[in-house]
């Protein structure tokens, strides 16, 4: 039994490296239903000519590697687009996260060079004071003199691309920042456990766009990059065939537990409150 | 009735960002963003207050060998290298290649393993749960099953039945559930905050 876990990790490697080859057409990674992806394509082509879109990085380093493909997408094709990007993080590893994505479009020369507005502390009070003034002391360059001529706070900016995690995520964002400029569009890019509280946004319009799900995100990079974006280290969708795998082993452990509960669900009964405390 | 300094500053502080964000007032506008500077910077002294008891910690568990002194040791160890490569004369903070090559290249694969444990880990802990608590256990279980299933990446028909079930599933049950549970959270949270600030609450007395 103590073997189980050496077999899957041997399985899941094989399962990446050979995978794709063996079940190219059989598995699907992006969601049939590209509505989503759409919504984002939208909410992008929305945008007008020499746009600002402030890209509020709060991702956490856990959870960083699951949304990532969707969220450098997602920069290439607004720079591709001709708009200016500003960062910002209200959270620590949201700043490790968004240095280096800012150095990472740096190195790869792509569009304008972005401006860093920096870290602010106070998460939520330090989100209420960026509406008003977001440029840090020193602030130079095209896209800063575009902010302050607009006023130096959030509402210069034409979309928020807001990118969660499970510290602070958009629906923060939304609760702070949006209710006080609710004219400027936000489009969220946040990892699968925050789709169901952040979907109502949606639904309202608070958010102009989600990907909160690995489908959807992988949907969205075919939209951008095309059908032929594979699992690589450097911001391709996961390997179908070693999700798939992963998946099924939990199915299999998760089902085997609840049939070896069943015996024990058709006996027991409720027990009291005082004996369950007593225990 | 004796109130307590903090639950005056509460009451006082909370009626100006709320009387701010309901109303269009120069004077009110300028109060309210002096006490969010000053939060600002409350939570900055706090962050620095905490690395520093943090280092003291382990720096007593490692001197007088109590605890884990391991630990203690690679930790002071980590926090000065994180330090050093930020704040080395000419360093560009956050920004230097040195930093971004800790993030990179050990912070982010620490944590990316941490997280990848979480696979064996959830299902060893589930298993434990049924055996437990079999009857909350066993809903809980068979919930995930079914979300994992729906979340299958196939293709052909198959995988959209499936992603169209998924979308229900996100959008209703979850969705419903999840919303409950933030109104509940919302609505608690609203009447303590009342509490507080119609001095009603006894916990401070």
């Amino acid at each position: 039994m103590a073997l189980w876990w050496p077999v899957l990790l041997l399985a899941l490697s094989l399962a990446i490296l050979i995978g794709p080859a063996l079940t190219e057409g059989t598995l699907q990674l992006a969601n049939p239903d590209r509505t989503r992806a759409a919504g984002v394509q939208a909410a992008f082509d929305a945008l007008p000519d020499d746009a600002l879109v402030l890209v509020a990085l709060d991702a956490d380093l856990g959870t960083y590697p699951e949304i990532r493909p969707a969220v450098r997408a997602a920069l290439d094709e607004l720079l591709s687009a001709g708009a200016s990007l500003a960062f910002v993080s209200v959270s620590v590893e949201g700043r490790a996260i968004g240095v280096a994505e800012q150095a990472r479009l740096r190195a790869a020369g792509a569009g304008e060079e972005p401006l860093d507005l920096g870290f602010v502390t106070g998460v939520e009070a330090g989100l209420v004071l960026l509406v008003g003034d977001a440029l840090p002391a020193g602030a130079s360059g095209a896209i800063a003199d575009a902010v302050a001529e607009e006023g130096g706070g959030l509402a210069a900016f034409d979309m928020m691309l807001l990118v969660g995690g499970s510290d602070v995520g958009p629906r923060t964002w939304v609760e702070q920042v949006g209710t006080r400029l609710p004219e400027v569009p936000m489009v969220a890019i946040a990892p699968t456990f925050a789709e169901p509280e952040l979907a109502p946004y949606l639904r309202t319009g608070q958010l102009v766009a989600l990907l909160a799900t690995v489908r959807d995100d992988a949907a969205f990079v075919e939209s951008v990059v095309g059908p032929e974006a594979g699992p690589t280290s450097t911001g391709g969708p996961p390997s179908a065939a070693a999700m798939l795998l992963g998946m099924l082993v939990a199915v299999v452990v998760l089902g085997r537990a609840l049939v070896q509960a069943l015996p024990r669900l058709r006996r027991s009964t409720p027990r009291p409150a005082a004996e369950d405390d007593e225990a | 009735m004796r109130r307590s300094i903090p639950a005056v500053l509460v009451v006082v502080v909370g009626l100006l960002l709320l009387v701010d964000f309901v109303l269009v007032n120069p004077t009110v506008a300028s109060l309210a963003s002096g006490a969010q500077e000053l939060i600002v910077l409350l939570a900055a002294a706090a962050a620095l207050a905490g690395a520093a008891t943090l280092v003291l910690r382990h720096w007593l568990d490692l001197s007088e060998r109590r605890r884990d002194p391991l630990g203690s040791g690679v930790l002071l160890a980590g926090f000065a290298v994180m330090m050093v490569a930020g704040l080395y004369p000419g360093s560009a903070g956050a920004s230097d290649p040195a930093v971004r090559w800790l993030v990179a290249a050990l912070l982010a694969p620490l944590v990316a393993a941490l997280f990848a444990m979480l696979f064996v880990f959830v299902l060893s802990t589930a298993r434990t749960g049924v055996a437990l608590r079999t009857r909350q256990a066993a809903v809980m279980l068979a919930a995930a099953a079914v979300v994992v299933v729906l979340l299958l990446p196939i293709g052909g028909s198959l995988g959209q039945s499936l992603a169209a079930l998924a979308g229900w599933a996100f959008d209703v049950p979850i969705g419903g559930v999840f919303r409950g549970l933030l109104i509940g959270v919302a609505t608690l949270t609203a009447v303590h905050a009342a509490r507080i600030l119609l001095t009603v609450d006894r916990a401070d007395e």
